[in-house]
């Protein structure tokens, strides 16, 4: 596109005049002009190659990272604490291969809903190897989930009187595990989820499904939060927990196997209004298995080492995750500030919402850096990617890459106005492979019917 | 019907008292040899009452049943019943000599077999009958009056049927029993080879050479293959080469010296006893086996049995198994750390761990192939730097040194080989020694106590060492720098591969296995618990069986049936079957279905075992096998693999040796509460019925 335009005469750009400043004042060095950045490939291959044989936008996720990162958090964990399982929170990214990298590497899965289970089920994730979370699970979706000794987490008192049913039908005891709400000392404080600890709810419940006689409480869940930027936070849970089911086996003889302290930790993006770069506002994984551990180790009774089931998303999929982008035209809007319109939108970037994505383009730019818009396709005025970045002129056709994407995205995607684009994963051996086609006007009708009667151009 | 019960009891344990002089314990083979005594009636009724004063005795000052049924403490009666009717003739007189002189052996079996094992770790054998025996014919010389009406002539020898040398085999067999004729001799020879084919062989293997040997020195064959104490040769070979010791070549080598040099004794004792108007009667036998059998254990010589079974058969069956299966002498540590580390140095390492430090092992983070990550110029690039060291056993903590400083990467500390060392005295007395903790880094105290997994410090570089590692060892005292012991690692995983107990080598990843909480409740068996279960053969047909936890006077768990008992113990990662008694084919099937169940799910996790004879192998393959491996105990091994398929799904496979092996494939379903929903191996299956009561 853009190598069409014939040399002999360059484009004209409207003259700007900005204030000459010595870059924002801050001791990190991150000058607008050092800021810029180029990326000509992810893994090896050409973002060039890429869009030409997959198009743009494309989303594009690196195997090689997630093996690495996936790999750096169990030994982060596993030699803090020597019973610790990874479940792969679907929510975060249920693409197939996705999913299977994890499973390969020996996360079990986590599903919030009837259609991830299925979802799971169909990868061939054994029953037992599904932790089953979420406030809604039809009656159906409970027996299958029994019938299949998935790990069921119960979330509110109305979800055991159904699991009772299904016990009674099935004649036989289930093994469950209750989700908690706690005060791990942070803020917001998720309180709707699962059963108070407190308040003497979660003690309830647990009282509740002895008498009732039906169902096992075998496990403890709590998700304290998600982005959970303070490491001591998870210590504190753990440790309420723990301290929970001693409880639990000394009043009511439940005897707890396992501890899941649910998910929420950060990956290396960074939020909206905060100022520090993450990797220095976001802790290690090293420190929060350390903070973990050390509430283990502060809580469980000497000799004991029940199972840890940690259900992280984000922290290990969101950098291994990449959205390429053209620009596709440019104009300068009556505030002086430049606006770049790229294919890609908050159609496809859900987690634009709260973060500041890296941006990168394929090629180095001249020029001076100018405040500049990224808007999306769509007509629609809250199409932002990022409403204040220095870049330099771009021309159009200049691929821009925007990272971390790889959480949420590819799940919280819209199919609005555009068609969704494809899912390319670069294998360990710099192989680009599609795991998901881009969509064409056939994913939109396939579902849908029309009747006879409004049917257009018959003829009369 | 629980008189009949106890009743059949008393008599099992009569007849124990008759096979327990083959060394055997079966009541089948004692009631047959019991009836072959009765071809003299004399003999047969003599040893029957003595067996039974003794037993009633034993009662009477009450002897637990427990001890009394194996038939271990009356048989050295039933000898001195069975000599005393081989001089008299049954009378009211003879009788109460016969009673009395039971009663006698009785009490002093059970006094010298306890002096015997406290101070000698010794059986008394046939030492008490000996005695009793000697004392018993001394006496009877001055009871004129029960030689008046007692005396008889026992039955005379019919007349040759068979070779000289075929013929004193099976009198001297016959001796035993004080039967010394061919065709009680010929009789008991069918039940011992009906029993064991090992001490049949041994029999005659003993015979033959003690006979020979004894010809060789005598110049007159036939009259040293006619000598009926040439039984003392049976005894000895059976006894050293199978009972005792483990049948195998260098047992039967040990046998064969031994009957060698009881030739020599025997000629010396029977001069010596005759001119006493007394006969030898095993008292060769006794001298040699327990001198040999002394001296062997004193050695720690490798084939000492310290199981013995009903047989040699199981004996081996067990040795080699166990062998296999458990490392029974060392003592066992979990590995000191959590997550995947690599062995870097294990015993006898070609760096430090050498000559009387060889006993000791050093573990690494590694990760595609190197330890450290940029160029390992500083001790934050290395893995393995401050990471959690763990306690690898239960004891109390007795040294502690934490404040040398962690050496610059490729340097070490000459003056403080150990650098920061922590000393833990275990429980059973052990003094395990970890080293090179980081600075100021350990977390406990002289004097705490510990568990297994406790968290003690974090690894570091200090002492004599180039990179950040662990070092652990097993000493021999609480001083620093002692010299090691051996000791195994237990509960982990090498390659996916979950080790029960081992000595992983080096550049092995591994991983230490904490047991799952989940699956100790699946195995907690309760004493009386009951199990219905529905069994299916081959063939299609069903029967119900019933299984029921039970526990031996050993205080020995087991799965038990009317037929047989199934054997089974714990450790800290698994539940695992040792031994199977009795004959039920269902009982095998468990057995050689899930020989060790490891109590924790890993994807995909396999284990490897070595499975008895008597548990894989139905039918004549089984005494065919047994009696292979009597010749090489590595004959005939039965290979199991097994994996966890799901979360409470195993699959596996069963490899009988045979030329073309044969693979049989094995499935277990564990119950989600309690012990196991289905066992399948072939085409036999057992389906639970019903929960536990």
């Amino acid at each position: 596109m853009s190598t069409s335009t014939p040399k002999s005469k360059s484009n004209y750009v409207k003259p700007l005049i900005t204030k000459l400043q010595g870059g924002m004042i801050n001791k990190f060095g991150a000058t607008p002009y050092y800021a810029r950045k180029v990326r000509t490939n992810i893994d090896g291959v050409s973002i060039e190659s890429l869009t030409k044989n997959f198009g743009s936008p494309l989303f594009v996720f690196s195997e090689t990272h997630i093996r690495h990162t996936i790999r750096q958090a169990k030994e982060a964990f596993s030699t803090r604490y020597p019973n610790v399982t990874f479940a792969w929170s679907y929510k975060t990214n249920y693409l197939d291969a996705i999913n299977a990298i994890f499973h390969q590497e020996g996360s079990i899965a986590e599903v919030v809903s009837e259609m991830e289970y299925d979802k799971a089920r169909h990868l061939g994730v054994p029953g037992s190897d599904i932790i089953f979370n979420g406030p809604h699970k039809s009656i159906a979706a409970l027996k299958k989930a029994a019938q299949e000794g998935a790990k069921i987490h119960i979330d509110h008192f109305d979800e055991i009187d159904d699991l009772e049913k299904v016990a009674e039908e099935l004649d036989r005891k289930i093994p469950v595990a209750i989700r908690l709400s706690l005060d791990a000392g942070i803020h917001p404080q998720w309180s709707r989820f699962g059963f108070n600890l407190e308040s003497g709810q979660a003690m309830d419940a647990a009282r509740r499904i002895t008498m009732g006689g039906h169902l096992q409480l075998i496990g403890l869940h709590c998700h304290i939060g998600t982005f959970v930027l303070e490491p001591d936070a998870y210590k504190t849970q753990i440790e309420k927990m723990i301290h929970f089911g001693y409880r639990l086996e000394e009043t009511l003889d439940i005897h707890i196997d396992y501890f899941d302290i649910g998910g929420g930790l950060p990956s290396r993006s960074q939020l909206k209004d905060t100022y520090m770069p993450p990797d220095i506002s976001v802790p290690a994984m090293d420190t929060y298995a350390e903070k973990i551990s050390e509430g283990l180790n502060n809580a469980l009774r000497p000799g004991d080492y029940p199972k840890l089931y940690i259900e992280s998303g984000r922290a290990l999929i969101d950098e291994a995750g990449y959205l390429i982008t053209t620009n596709i035209a440019s104009k300068r809007l009556p505030d002086g500030r430049k606006s770049y319109i790229l294919d890609a939108g908050v159609n496809l970037l859900f987690t634009a919402n709260w973060y500041k994505f890296n941006i990168e383009t394929d090629r180095e730019l001249a020029g001076l850096g100018e405040p500049s818009l990224l808007n999306g396709p769509l007509c629609m005025n809250i199409d932002i990617i990022d409403e204040g970045t220095m870049l330099p002129p771009m021309p159009r056709g200049t691929r821009v890459i925007l990272s971390p994407v790889g959480a949420y995205n590819v799940t919280q995607w819209m199919q609005f106005i555009e068609y969704r684009p494809a899912v390319v994963l670069i294998t360990e051996e710099s192989k680009p492979l599609v795991i998901r086609e881009g969509e064409d006007l056939s994913d939109l009708l396939h579902r849908e019917h029309l009747p006879d009667h409004l049917k257009l151009n018959q003829p009369s | 019907m629980i008189f009949k019960k106890i009743e059949s009891q008393h008599f099992k344990t009569l007849f124990y008292s008759y096979s327990e002089i083959f060394f055997l314990q079966s009541s089948l083979a004692g009631l047959l040899l019991a009836v072959i005594t009765m071809i003299n009636i004399n003999v047969g009724i003599s040893g029957m009452v003595s067996v039974t004063a003794a037993y009633l005795f034993a009662r009477f000052i009450g002897m637990s049943k427990s001890f009394l049924n194996s038939g271990f403490y009356t048989y050295n009666a039933l000898l001195v019943g069975l000599s005393i009717g081989y001089l008299f003739a049954l009378t009211p007189l003879s009788l109460f000599f016969i009673i009395t002189a039971g009663v006698f052996s009785y009490v002093l079996s059970v006094m010298l077999e306890h002096l015997f094992s406290y101070y000698l770790r010794l059986p008394a054998l046939s030492l008490p009958f000996v005695m009793i025996s000697s004392i018993a014919y001394l006496a009877s010389y001055s009871y004129s009056n029960l030689y008046v009406i007692g005396s008889y002539v026992p039955l005379d020898n019919p007349t040759l049927i068979l070779p000289y040398w075929l013929e004193g085999f099976f009198m001297s067999l016959g001796a035993i029993l004080f039967s010394p004729h061919v065709y009680t001799g010929i009789l008991f020879s069918l039940v011992i080879l009906a029993v064991s084919r090992i001490i049949f062989l041994l029999a005659v293997l003993g015979f033959y050479l003690g006979a020979t040997l004894s010809g060789l020195m005598d110049g007159a064959m036939i009259s040293a293959y006619l000598n009926i104490n040439n039984f003392n040769f049976i005894l000895i070979a059976i006894a050293l080469g199978g009972v005792y010791l483990v049948p195998s070549p260098r047992s039967y080598v040990i046998a064969a010296i031994a009957v060698a040099i009881a030739t020599v004794l025997l000629d010396a004792v029977q001069l010596f006893w005759s001119s006493h108007g007394i006969p030898a009667f095993t008292l060769p036998f006794n001298i040699i086996t327990l001198s040999f059998l002394y001296v062997l254990k004193l050695v720690n010589f490798p084939l000492v049995a310290y199981a013995i079974r009903k047989s040699p058969e199981e004996t081996l069956d067990d040795y080699i198994s166990n062998l296999n299966r458990f490392d029974l002498v060392s003592p066992r540590l979990s590995l000191p750390f959590s997550g995947q580390w690599t062995v870097w140095q294990g015993f006898n390492g070609q760096w430090t761990h050498q000559g009387q430090w060889q006993h000791a092992y050093d573990f690494v983070i590694e990760k595609n192939g190197a330890t450290h990550q940029n160029e390992g110029l500083h001790l934050e690039d290395y893995y393995a730097y401050k990471k959690p060291v763990l306690a690898p056993c239960a004891g109390k903590i007795i040294k502690i040194i934490n404040t040398l400083p962690d050496n610059i990467p490729g340097t070490v500390d000459r003056q403080n080989n150990w650098g920061n060392l922590i000393i833990i005295k275990t429980e059973l007395g052990s003094f395990v020694e970890l080293s090179h903790f980081a600075h100021e880094s350990i977390l406990v105290k002289e004097g705490d106590s510990i568990e297994i997994g406790t968290r003690l410090g974090l690894c570091g570089n200090s002492g004599y060492s180039p990179q950040p590692h662990i070092h652990i060892q097993i000493q021999t005292s609480a001083h620093i720098g002692a010299a090691t012991l051996p000791f195994v690692f237990q509960g982990y995983l090498d390659h996916q591969q979950f080790i029960a107990l081992g000595l992983p080598p080096e550049k092995s990843h591994i991983e230490p296995l904490y047991a799952e909480r989940s699956m100790e409740h699946k195995t907690a068996f309760i004493l009386e618990q009951c199990f219905t279960y529905l069994a299916h053969d081959e063939s299609g047909n069903t029967e119900e069986i019933i299984l029921k936890v039970g526990m031996s006077p050993t205080s020995e768990t087991y799965i038990g049936t009317p037929q047989g008992k199934l054997f089974f113990g714990r450790d800290k990662h698994s539940l695992y079957f040792y031994r199977l008694e009795g004959n039920d084919p269902w009982l095998a099937l468990i057995f050689s279905a899930l020989p060790r169940l490891p109590l924790l799910y890993r994807h995909s996790m396999s284990w490897q075992d070595c499975l008895p004879v008597a548990a894989g192998v139905r039918g004549w393959r089984r005494h065919w096998l047994n009696l292979l491996r009597a010749v090489n105990h590595r004959s005939g091994q039965l290979h199991y693999r097994a994996h966890w398929h799901h979360e409470d799904i195993i699959r596996g496979q069963l490899s009988t040796p045979a030329k073309n092996e044969e693979h049989t494939n094995i499935e277990v379903i564990l119950h989600p509460q309690l012990g196991f929903e289905r066992i399948r191996v072939g085409n036999r299956y057992l389906e639970r019925q019903e929960n536990a009561e």
